[in-house]
């Protein structure tokens, strides 16, 4: 709980000086509507990325296909894999480089939890990417489909706006 | 300044005070197309300044580091490179000026019915002088590709 007022202070710390409602609605709109990820694999759930990005789920529906190779063009970090430990430098300096407003997916277990390398005396894996930086979406599944991507986009644009902009779809 | 020189009477003569009024008028033109120009420039800074968020999430003090592909760079872009590759660059020059000249006198040739010995030997004495680059460049050892050797620091 700490954590989170600490991370709702941070971001009021990086909101610019001049504030309009109104405008800020029509930001944030903007911004849920053309999610940009950055290109950012670490492990398989990133198979799974490109595949919500490619032609069959067809990630472009929802605004969020433009996936950035630049940090600094980049607003959405989609963590995709298990973060060693030697690569978590890294993923932070690339967190560091996206210029705020920024959000972050946890995809997929390992960059939930640790995942499946979670055992007594494992020394090489981050156990969670919020060990790093705070995150808004989490993503369960080993990998998680497609499909469940797509959802933490809407989950996140949801987040942005206040409300959803696609129906749920029924359980079959 | 041509107006300092009219008679008195001439000062308060309608003439000159419209004269004066578009003096003036077109100076505030001026006057607020710059300041226009200024604030078109100007704005957008302010603009974003108040709009624009004051920093980013910071998690390894690393947002203002250059290279974007999140490994730290290793040594200085701007190091010092071998000048073997632009003589190498200078003779082709040498060559595209050559082919620059030879296209519009192929363009010409034997335009002038009965001279073609004489443009051939003409486009021949081009081309010879030409080549004394390649001598030159060979004598001075560019093609051998070596390395200036100089000490360190000289």
């Amino acid at each position: 709980m700490e954590a989170q007022t600490n991370t709702a202070q941070l971001v009021k710390d990086c909101s610019p000086i001049v504030q309009f409602a109104v405008l800020e609605d029509m930001l944030s709109l903007g911004r849920a509507n053309s999610l940009w990820p950055l290109t950012f694999g670490l492990a398989c759930c990133a198979i799974e990325m490109m595949a919500a990005g490619a032609a069959r789920f067809d990630l472009a529906r929802f605004g969020a296909e433009v996936f950035r190779p630049s940090p600094r063009q980049a607003d959405v970090m989609i963590v995709a894999g298990t973060i060693n430990k030697k690569m978590a430098p890294a993923v932070k300096t690339l967190y560091d480089q996206m210029p705020e407003p920024k959000w972050v997916i946890a995809m997929g277990n390992c960059a939930i939890s640790g995942g499946p390398f979670v055992f007594p005396g494992q020394y090489a894996v981050v156990e969670g990417v919020e060990k790093l930086f705070p995150v808004d979406i989490y993503i369960p599944g080993c990998p998680p489909r497609p499909e469940a991507l797509i959802e933490g986009i809407l989950k996140l644009e949801e987040k942005l706006t206040g409300k959803r902009r696609w129906p749920v779809p029924p359980p079959q | 300044m041509a107006l300092y020189v009219l008679p008195l009477s001439a000062i308060f003569s309608e003439h000159f005070t419209r004269m004066e009024d578009a003096y003036y008028r077109d100076l505030i033109y001026l006057f607020a197309f710059c300041m226009a120009g200024l604030g078109f420039a100007l704005g957008p800074f302010v603009l974003v300044h108040l709009l624009a968020s004051r920093k980013t999430r910071n998690t390894a003090n690393k947002t203002q580091q250059a290279i974007e592909c999140g490994i730290d760079p290793i040594g200085d872009a701007w190091i010092r490179y071998s000048a073997a590759y632009y003589l190498y660059a200078l003779v082709f020059v040498a060559f595209a000026v050559d082919v620059l000249f030879l296209v519009p006198v192929a363009l010409v040739y034997n335009r002038v019915q009965g001279f073609v010995i004489r443009d051939f030997v003409e486009l021949v004495i081009f081309v010879a002088i030409l080549s004394l680059v390649i001598v030159y460049a060979w004598k001075k050892g560019v093609f051998e590709w070596k390395r200036k050797q100089t000490p360190p620091n000289s």
